[in-house]
């Protein structure tokens, strides 16, 4: 017996236009749940504004996103973060800076525990016992990416490349299924590169959590992912095994070389 | 076993300097004169909108300027019961909470599309409508000339009770208000609700890329800011026991900015030092009328650029030295 895999992620015809300028022009993609799918492409080749499409913060002009089976399009971020725990990153370090880094944590995780809305203003003991278990749930995951350290300091605070680390720590908190990624390792270094990278594999691998992965350091990604998507001008230009990819003579021209 | 976390105690340490506060508070009637326990009085008066106020601001990143609109809404439904119905005050009361609270809802559908100033906008007309509408509801508010003789508080489950009078009385009734009004604060910025808030505060964006219904909270923080400040209203209306559309009128906002501001927003502690101080400081200067507000203008202006954050800076510095690191949470639990 044959067994489809399971799509985490498809983008049917996704379009996104801002007035005469056209982003995302038609983008047909699945997403493979349980794989690492890097997306590169020149700057301006609607990368980000792909992932701002999957994940609410803007509107399709045109097409489908679809998270599994549930077509999400037009959904809220918050919503698309909630119901189908598709969570993501900004390309800047993004974190609550007035709040701990223990408390960035709670924050990420508390839509997994209070999942109704009356219950986040609960303050008896069944509140303080759910958040009690996010405290601990976030020493764990402080502990996992190497900030046990931290844990207390406020994460404006904390260095640009911690707070990278923080905030991937913060997605991991809601047991997500999907990830977007953007840009996680720009302007960080090397040492904390590998340590980001190696949270990926054991997340991907343990929890069999699905990653999408904008990123302009191509050698890391090539390494990490089991795919590679090149976006050219709003558009797929190239999809498959990451070292054939690279190799492609399009992508050469439109992206590397360049 | 019980666990101590870090913010546990922190927590119980914040509790403990509270009830040393509401004891000292408690037993200030002893030595003060009436005219100080007034002007305390007043504080606790422009505390309770400052409250909402700093919700809203300070844990919501919002700045409305529609509290003492929402105030004079809680002193009019406080005054209209009490008058017309003999209600007792905790009847007054919760419907001084709730009728502004309700009132929010609507405003605020169109209020929260907004952001920033035009938000901050947006809440100044609100309190130009409501003050044409308590001038020419007449039949209501009997427009221009007021609610006088408004009923003193009657405390009594429904009919009976005493009548809160002494300026003592009124100083006790003030204090229990105000108590419970920072606790119910408290609750809230302390909840999941409390912390979605901060992350709007923080970055709304975030806030929602995490899963917090940021529509939602903000809503909550505009619609329990108004009660808060309905709950000053009412609380006020007893006391002077007229009000008149000039409930309305900028100088008394300024005065819950200034409470807020000078005090530190975004703390607990803030608003109520603010509240005592700059009240304490405005009736001080009485001594020399004409100066009067030339010199707190100077003051103000000082205190800000001595304390950025608010007063309540210096304070939190003193107590951070008093209390070891090792209980702040430089490790740990």
């Amino acid at each position: 017996m044959v067994v489809e895999p399971r799509t985490a992620l498809s983008l049917r015809g996704v379009r996104k236009a801002f007035g005469p300028i056209v982003a995302v022009a038609g983008v047909d993609l699945d997403i493979v749940a349980g794989e690492i799918c890097g997306l590169i492409g020149p700057n301006g080749s609607g990368k980000s504004t792909l992932f701002d499409c999957c994940t609410g913060l803007l509107r399709p002009t045109a097409g489908r996103v679809l998270a599994g089976a549930t077509d999400i399009t037009g959904w809220e971020m918050a919503r698309i973060a909630r119901q189908e725990r598709l969570l993501r990153s900004f390309q800047k370090a993004v974190v609550f800076r007035a709040l701990t880094a223990e408390d960035n944590l709670v924050l990420a995780g508390q839509m997994t525990a209070f999942p109704g809305l009356a219950a986040t203003f609960g303050c008896g003991q069944n509140t303080r016992r759910r958040v009690r278990e996010l405290r601990d749930r976030a020493g764990v995951l402080l502990e996992r990416v190497g900030l046990a350290h931290m844990r207390h300091a406020k994460a404006g605070e904390m260095s640009f490349g911690q707070q990278k680390l923080l905030q991937f720590a913060s997605m991991l908190m809601p047991e997500p299924r999907t990830i977007l990624l953007d840009e996680p390792f720009a302007g960080i270094n090397p040492v904390l590169i590998e340590r980001i990278v190696e949270n990926i594999r054991a997340v991907n691998r343990e929890q069999g959590v699905t990653f999408v992965i904008v990123e302009h350091n191509i050698d890391v990604l090539r390494d990490l992912s089991h795919r590679l998507v090149v976006l050219s001008r709003g558009s797929i230009l190239a999809d498959g095994d990451p070292d054939a990819v690279i190799r492609d003579p399009l992508v050469v021209e439109a992206y590397l070389a360049g | 076993m019980p666990r101590f976390t870090v913010a546990g105690q922190h927590f119980a340490g914040q509790l403990a300097s509270g009830a040393l506060i509401i004891a000292c508070l408690a037993l200030f009637p002893l030595v003060a004169s009436s005219y100080q326990l007034s002007t305390l009085i007043i504080s606790m008066v422009f505390l309770l909108p400052a409250l909402g106020l700093n919700l809203i601001l300070g844990y919501a990143g919002m700045l409305s300027l529609a509290q003492m609109g929402f105030f004079g809404v809680g002193g009019y439904t406080s005054a209209l019961l009490a008058m017309h119905f003999g209600t007792p005050f905790w009847l007054n009361f919760s419907a001084a909470c709730l009728v502004p609270a309700l009132l929010a809802i609507p405003l605020a559908i169109p209020a929260l599309r907004l952001r920033h100033t035009s938000f901050v906008m947006c809440t100044i007309a609100f309190v130009f409508i409501l003050e044409s509408v308590s001038k020419n509801w007449v039949g209501l508010t009997r427009g221009d000339m007021g609610l006088s003789s408004v009923p003193r508080p009657r405390i009594g489950l429904w009919s009976g009770g005493f009548i809160v009078h002494t300026t003592v009385q009124y100083y006790y009734l003030g204090l229990l208000l105000c108590v419970l009004a920072v606790a119910a604060l408290v609750t809230i910025v302390r909840s999941p609700a409390g912390r979605y808030m901060i992350a709007i505060r923080e970055d709304e964006v975030l806030a929602a890329s995490i899963g917090g219904r940021t529509w939602h909270y903000r809503l909550a923080a505009f619609v329990l800011s108004a009660a808060f400040a309905g709950a000053g209203g009412s609380y006020y209306v007893h006391y002077v026991t007229v009000i008149s559309p000039s409930v309305f009128d900028p100088t008394y906002t300024n005065t819950v900015l200034v409470v807020v501001l000078g005090g530190g927003v975004g703390t607990i502690m803030g608003p109520i030092l603010g509240g005592v101080v700059f009240i304490a400081l405005s009736e001080v200067l009485r001594i020399a009328p004409e100066l009067r507000m030339v010199v707190y203008g100077l003051i103000l202006t000082t205190s800000v650029f001595l304390f950025p954050k608010g007063i309540v800076e210096p304070l939190t510095a003193v107590l951070r030295g008093a209390i070891p690191s090792r209980a702040r949470g430089s490790h740990g639990r």
